[in-house]
């Protein structure tokens, strides 16, 4: 009885597994299929999502989208992406490589079978596919400039607080690139004022209440913290929750990172002081644009883009031209 | 550590300590060092969580404050809810690693209900009132499934609950679509944020209401009086280490970690017992779901990387918990909770860089457990 049991929920499984598949593997023929191969189960990778499909609806071509890992990591992502592979039917690879080594081997496979690809919002090594190298074979790689968008936010949270006092970092993983770029990029702003200390860098795991209890922490040793910047969604709204009610609002800055809708509803209410918002929609858009053109035309797509930024402020945040930097 | 017969309450444990002190009376009268020595043993995580607040209080600026008290409090709540949980599973010798995503699943329902009552015009407090109902009863599901599993189908706690971890955290990412949950009634971040009283110093003091239109001087003084999730949090604590010790539900729980075949044997209902067990687990985790919700105002889905369910059962432990069953106490998840918490706050305070706290995190802990196994405890001498 038990084991009848057993085998059932077996065979369920099994056929619930089929159905999923299935059902992102269906390709008409004729078509050009275009494949995303996402980092992590986030917001800004919908939107990358959300981008490619919308150019894609445009074109008249298909978006199949793999499963999104549910962390980040090589472990996590190559599975899915040889999984993919093997079941087949796309012609052109988006993906956030998850790693600067370990994906250029799973990539230049999929490469080698006559599968062009764009890198989005990560790279692999260095992200100069223009000499020649190892990881030279994707086409381009379409993502923001995280050390530059650190480096603005940096310069602009200085002016905020009068170029001198005490700023702190919260950001996610002391080990994923994009996050080190904007750390990275606010302490090279920081050198340049020397009246400001950076008291310390913390690392939430993209987990909220952690960044919440360790900016609290950060507020109760250095009651004359002046500034702070959460390097993502997660840690921006941690960070700005604890300043909050520590009843700081004005007095400690808050500088965000991304532009989800908590963060901007806390821009409204003056809880945050301005949020850099990165351009995930046009990411995918672009991918899909140049991959199309590259396709159909043999069109040169250039090594790397880079679709820059915007700066949401208590001033631009009601304006209904900002309203498409919004991930929603 | 207390000796515990398995048909025998927490409580009533105590005997064996009397009956240790019988057998070995003679050494002990002989040297009060030693009878120091044992009742610190029998109470090390409390002693110990006592020693690195008063560590902390010297070494750390500003850590000896109430602000500073009142936030390792706010932020052990929802971590001592899932540890509260895990305690009971892990004294019948199984394990729950669901909690953490348990938490996310509700959590994110909870709040699309709320958003989805409030966006339909509903008032605030029916809106928050159904979306909390609404979380707690789906907490139900993944407790009931995980019972079934390992005392049904014989599936082991670690399987079954890695199973359900996956499920809960896949059914929050499709029902979010991996976005927080935004626009909720903004009464209920008022609500979960609130504290019982407010004072400034030398000002005012009121019940409830936060004084408004304060300025930045006050603002800044304002100091709030337990925070109400840490009121919540401890109404269900005292309740459950009621049902726990006091009880004949907790009596049979000890009964089965202590030893499954003598618990049958006995008559108890062992698989109804376990699944009512994990059902427990589950909704502890889904209180502490729904509390989030409050307290961040949005929705979230647990992330991969917050490991909440190994906080949870690393609470539990160094509370005194053993992981083969048979043994633990809520009081002493509550003090695992705390230590882990003011560590953390208290290592942040001293300003070490977050490279070398992981270290010091991962030291002091290992340390404690250590200093837990040298010092005398009944068992030593009563085996």
């Amino acid at each position: 009885m038990k084991r009848m049991f057993g085998l059932v929920l077996f065979l369920v499984l099994i056929v619930a597994l089929a159905g999923f598949a299935g059902a992102s593997a269906e390709k008409e023929p004729g078509e050009l299929t275009f494949a995303y191969m996402s980092g992590i189960a986030d917001p800004f990778m919908f939107m990358i999502e959300k981008g490619a499909q919308a150019k894609a609806d445009e074109l008249g071509v298909k978006l199949m989208t793999a499963e999104y890992p549910k962390a980040w990591g090589p472990e996590h992502q190559v599975p899915i992406l040889e999984a993919m592979v093997a079941r087949g039917g796309f012609d052109f690879l988006i993906v956030v490589p998850t790693a600067i080594e370990a994906l250029i081997v799973p990539l230049k496979k999929i490469h080698d079978r006559g599968i062009p690809m764009i890198t989005t919002d990560t790279y692999l090594g260095d992200g100069d596919y223009s000499k020649e190298s190892n990881y030279s074979f994707p086409l381009a790689y379409i993502g923001t400039d995280n050390e530059l968008g650190g480096y603005e936010v940096g310069k602009r949270l200085a002016d905020m607080i009068g170029k001198s006092g005490k700023v702190y970092i919260n950001s996610t993983n002391p080990d994923v690139s994009s996050v080190m770029g904007r750390r990275d990029g606010f302490l090279r702003a920081m050198k340049e004022f020397p009246n400001i200390e950076v008291v310390g860098i913390d690392y939430n795991l993209d987990v909220q209440e952690k960044a919440q209890s360790q900016t609290a922490a950060v507020l109760q040793a250095n009651p004359d913290l002046k500034g702070v910047f959460g390097t993502n969604l997660f840690s921006a709204q941690g960070a700005y929750r604890a300043v909050v009610n520590a009843g700081l609002t004005g007095a400690v800055k808050v500088a965000s990172w991304d532009a989800g809708m908590d963060q901007i509803n806390a821009l409204k209410a003056g809880q945050i002081d301005f949020t850099l918002a990165q351009k995930p929609f046009e990411i995918g858009y672009l991918a899909v644009e140049w991959g199309y053109k590259y396709l159909t035309e043999g069109a040169e797509v250039p090594k790397k883009i880079v679709p820059g930024f915007f700066f949401f402020t208590q001033d631009n945040v009601d304006d209904p031209e900002s309203q498409q930097y919004i991930y929603q | 550590m207390r000796c515990l017969h398995p048909f025998l309450p927490a409580s009533q444990a105590v005997s064996c300590w009397e009956g240790v002190r019988y057998l070995s009376g003679q050494e002990l009268t002989q040297s009060n060092k030693a009878r120091v020595l044992l009742f610190i043993g029998e109470r090390w995580s409390a002693f110990f969580l006592l020693l690195m607040l008063g560590v902390f209080s010297l070494t750390a600026p500003h850590f000896f404050a109430f602000k500073n008290f009142t936030n390792i409090l706010y932020f052990s709540t929802l971590y001592v809810l899932l540890a509260a949980g895990e305690t009971f599973v892990i004294i019948t010798g199984g394990i729950d690693l669901s909690v953490g995503f348990v938490m996310g699943f509700v959590n994110v329902s909870a709040a699309i209900i709320m958003r989805n009552l409030h966006a339909a015009g509903q008032p605030p407090a029916v809106s928050m009132l159904i979306g909390a109902a609404a979380g707690l009863v789906l907490g139900v599901i993944p407790g009931l499934i995980n019972g079934l599993l390992v005392a049904r189908l014989r599936v082991p706690p670690f399987i079954a609950t890695l199973g359900t971890y996956g499920i809960a955290n896949g059914v929050a990412l499709n029902l979010c679509e991996g976005f927080p949950i935004y626009f909720l009634p903004p009464r209920a971040r008022e609500i979960g944020n609130s504290f019982l009283a407010y004072l400034i110093p030398g000002k005012s003091f009121s019940f409830f209401h936060r004084p408004q239109n304060l300025d930045a001087g006050d603002l800044r003084a304002l100091t709030g009086i337990l925070p109400a999730t840490v009121i919540v949090t401890v109404v269900i604590l005292i309740i459950f280490a009621f049902i726990l010790g006091r009880t004949k539900f907790g009596r049979h729980t000890y009964a089965i970690g202590g030893s499954m075949d003598a618990a049958i044997r006995a008559g108890i209902n062992v698989p109804g017992h376990l699944v009512r067990v994990y059902i427990i687990s589950s909704m502890f985790a889904a209180v502490a779901g729904v509390l989030y919700v409050f307290r961040a105002g949005i929705g979230n889905f647990t992330t991969m990387s917050s490991s909440y369910e190994l906080f949870a059962i690393a609470a539990v432990v160094i509370g005194g918990a053993s992981l083969m069953g048979g043994k633990g106490k809520i009081g002493g998840t509550v003090v695992g909770i705390l230590i882990l918490m003011t560590l953390e706050t208290g290592l942040n305070i001293t300003g070490i860089p977050s490279f070398y706290r992981y270290i010091a995190t991962g030291l002091i802990l290992i340390a404690a457990v250590v200093v837990d196994q040298l010092t005398p405890e009944g068992r030593t001498l009563s085996a």
